[in-house]
């Protein structure tokens, strides 16, 4: 019993800060309420509803679908191809792996910043080497066409992170014990197949630390869209976050915003915790094995 | 060390932290989101004018980096927590309002008196200071939104004259175009495409339909309203530059200094930013009021609102709000950001020749209309920025009917909480 007393702290500040404000949060989704007033009015399920059957929470949604997608592929497989190039023993091997990592350590409203210049139409550094290098034709309205920016924006966002997954594939590769390489050439294996069959599965506890925090990135996806296009032009790039914070603090309509924190709530819930419970599953069987 | 001691310096050390954190809370703040360049150099001056005549009672300045949005949600937080800043930088009108009708902002009718306030600030300015008759801020700093700026080289090397209506606008940016010069930029946010659709609005609907619009009794599916956006999309849409919605205002600005767009219209910031830029105002640049507002000034204005309270740092806030309002504190400011005084008894003669300009323009002018987004109520302000955008980006029938329907729908809403104010 006595070693409870030392838990009681570290559960206060657990309810505190996180079981509160989730039970609070949804309390305020059952209301309408501009955060300045003091009078809230109940509307029950009336946000949920009314977010349910706009085309705009549509369009957030299926964009963080897109983020999901991205994030699992994009970052986390440069990543893994950047590790496996420079695991192979090449020169300047330090040097590259500072490059790498470098733009992870950039803060996000930094990364906005320079990826605007980069993008803009006319002067910025994309499209004069575009046209410098004879492809003009390529040179996109970046930032500003509604079809393309969030393309663009995850242009940015792989150059930012990749790095974060490079390092935990680096990692992973450095730890994989010489020996199975070296049976595996014994055995006349090719380095393909040495790669897939040896490699990668060793990789696995290395894999479900990237892809998991990659699901969970997509999922809060918020401060490189709000610093670099406000979820604009008009709403393209729009992500839930950036949406509830908009409708927050934008619109000061607080329980529609706090209806999408419980969307936002639910959806990751669906979507994340069933693929880390799996991956988990298969970090103990590949142990156990 | 025993228990004993421990346990009485954690106290100690606990009551100091207490005591320590309500002396911070103590102390007078003024909270804004002028963060750099010529804004934080104006209200850095403006701070040393309020805090000289304010000695016994000082100021200090606390910046939230961003726009109104940002600091919107600062106040709410601090008013949550109960311990607001001594005075903060607001918007006008509707942003006013939402605070004074929570009974979060400190009247001020008795520094208002003070001031002279209905002699020394416009009519359109007082209308939009004041919820259900009470003036809940002071007014600091007016930019104008209704001119367009141009670049004299660009306009003379290629034999265009400076517009004076609708039809010598479209040619001049049919000129410019023909020459290889982007006619007219723009930029992306909700801001800046509805500031250009008002032209075309009043030219439509006039002052009082602009007022109209603003205090919901004019619908968005009326007749006048669609017929505002033809003309908007057949005027400045149709000049805007290519890829116009890719840039932000700075890098817009970078282009009429460069020379690669002809016209830009913007609030007055852009003459402070010209100006940083190495560009003479009259010599290298110059500006003209839109088509159908020759003799109007459209404002945006920032002000100082004080929350509600008592105490020194209350009191602090009260002092400063009126020494703010003086025409040093006001000259202090404006000059350095390249905007204006809202106090008309400023010296004009402070100004550079573009803001001895304007601030002649808001003199004159027939009828001084606030910015209608802070008018509206905030979502439908909001709305409407973001359709507009969408609009200049798309200006197909398909859009058209889309927005319409959108903002409609939702002013009937709005009206139905009552929420639209006559201002």
């Amino acid at each position: 019993m006595g070693h409870w007393i030392y838990l009681i702290v570290p559960i206060c500040l657990y309810l505190m800060f996180f079981v509160v404000p989730i039970v609070w949060t949804f309390w305020l989704s059952l209301h309408s309420w501009n955060g300045i007033s003091r009078d809230m009015k109940w509307v029950g399920g009336g946000n949920f509803m009314t977010l349910f059957l706009q085309p705009r929470f549509h369009h957030a949604v299926v964009n963080n679908i897109a983020w999901l997608i991205f994030y699992l592929l994009a970052p986390s497989g440069l990543g893994l191809l950047l590790a496996v190039i420079l695991d192979r023993g090449i020169r300047f091997e330090g040097f590259f792996r500072i490059v790498f990592f470098l733009p992870f350590t950039v803060p996000a409203v930094a990364v906005a910043a320079i990826w605007r210049w980069m993008y803009e139409p006319t002067n910025g550094l994309i499209t004069t080497v575009l046209n410098t290098v004879g492809l003009g034709g390529w040179a996109q309205n970046w930032l500003g066409d509604p079809n393309i920016v969030t393309f663009s924006l995850m242009g940015s966002v792989l150059w930012w992170t990749t790095g974060f997954a490079f390092l935990v594939f680096f990692a992973g590769l450095r730890n994989i014990p010489v020996e199975c390489i070296e049976a595996a050439q014994i055995e006349g294996a090719t380095p393909w197949q040495i790669f897939w069959r040896v490699t990668f599965p060793l990789l696995w506890p290395s894999t479900i630390i990237v892809l998991g925090l990659a699901a969970i990135d997509a999922m809060r996806v918020f401060d490189i869209i709000w610093a670099t296009t406000m979820g604009g032009p008009a709403y393209a790039s729009e992500v839930m976050a950036t949406q509830m914070y908009e409708i927050a603090f934008g619109r000061l309509e607080m329980g529609r915003a706090s209806a999408i924190a419980v969307y936002l709530l639910v959806i990751a819930g669906v979507l994340i915790m069933p693929y880390i419970t799996y991956m988990s599953r298969r970090v103990a069987d590949s142990e156990d094995s | 060390m025993s228990k004993r001691t421990g346990f009485l310096g954690a106290l100690l050390l606990g009551t100091a932290l207490t005591f320590g954190s309500t002396a911070m809370a103590e102390e007078a703040e003024l909270w804004h989101f002028f963060s750099s360049g010529s804004e934080a150099e104006g209200l850095e001056a403006l701070m040393a004018v309020t805090n000289g005549i304010n000695s016994d009672q000082p100021i200090t300045s606390r910046v939230f980096p961003g726009n109104i949005l940002e600091m919107r949600r600062a106040i709410q937080t601090s008013l949550m927590g109960g311990n607001p800043p001594a005075a903060y930088g607001s918007g006008f009108g509707y942003e006013l309002k939402i605070f004074a009708d929570a009974g979060h902002l400190r009247p001020l009718d008795d520094v208002w008196e003070r001031i002279r306030g209905d002699e020394i600030f416009p009519e359109g300015v007082k209308r939009v200071t004041m919820v259900d008759g009470h003036p809940m801020g002071i007014p600091f700093d007016l930019s104008l939104i209704n001119n367009i700026f141009f670049n004299k080289k660009v306009l003379e090397d290629n034999g265009v004259e400076v517009p004076t209506d609708w039809d010598s606008l479209v040619a001049a940016c049919d000129a410019l175009r023909d020459a290889g010069v982007q006619p007219l930029a723009n930029a992306g946010g909700p801001y800046w495409s509805m500031y250009n659709f008002y032209p075309a609005l009043i030219s439509t609907v006039g002052v009082d339909g602009y007022y109209a619009l603003a205090d919901g009794s004019m619908s968005f599916d009326s007749p006048e309203f669609r017929e505002a956006l033809d003309l908007f999309r057949n005027t400045l849409v149709s000049c805007y530059a290519e890829n116009w919605s890719g840039k932000s205002w700075t890098q817009s600005g970078d282009d009429l200094v460069n020379g690669d767009v002809g016209m830009f219209m913007m609030g007055m910031w852009l003459g402070g930013y010209m100006r940083q830029a190495g560009f003479e105002p009259e010599v290298d640049f110059d500006f003209f009021p839109a088509p159908g507002t020759e003799n109007l000034a459209i404002f945006q204005m920032d002000l100082f609102a004080i929350p509600a309270g008592t105490g020194p740092a209350t009191e602090a806030g009260v002092a400063f709000a009126e020494a703010a309002a003086s025409t040093a504190a006001q000259a202090a400011f404006t000059v350095p950001k390249g905007s204006i005084a809202p106090n008309l008894e400023v010296d004009p003669s402070i100004y550079d020749a573009v803001g001895a300009k304007a601030s002649a323009e808001l003199k004159n002018a027939e009828a001084v209309l606030p910015n209608l987004v802070f008018m509206l109520p905030t979502n439908l302000g909001t709305e409407l920025g973001v359709q507009l955008e969408r609009f200049a980006i798309d200006p197909s029938e398909e859009t058209e009917n889309e927005m319409i329907t959108t903002l409609e729908a939702l002013r009937v809403e709005l009206q139905a909480e009552n929420a639209f104010v006559k201002w």
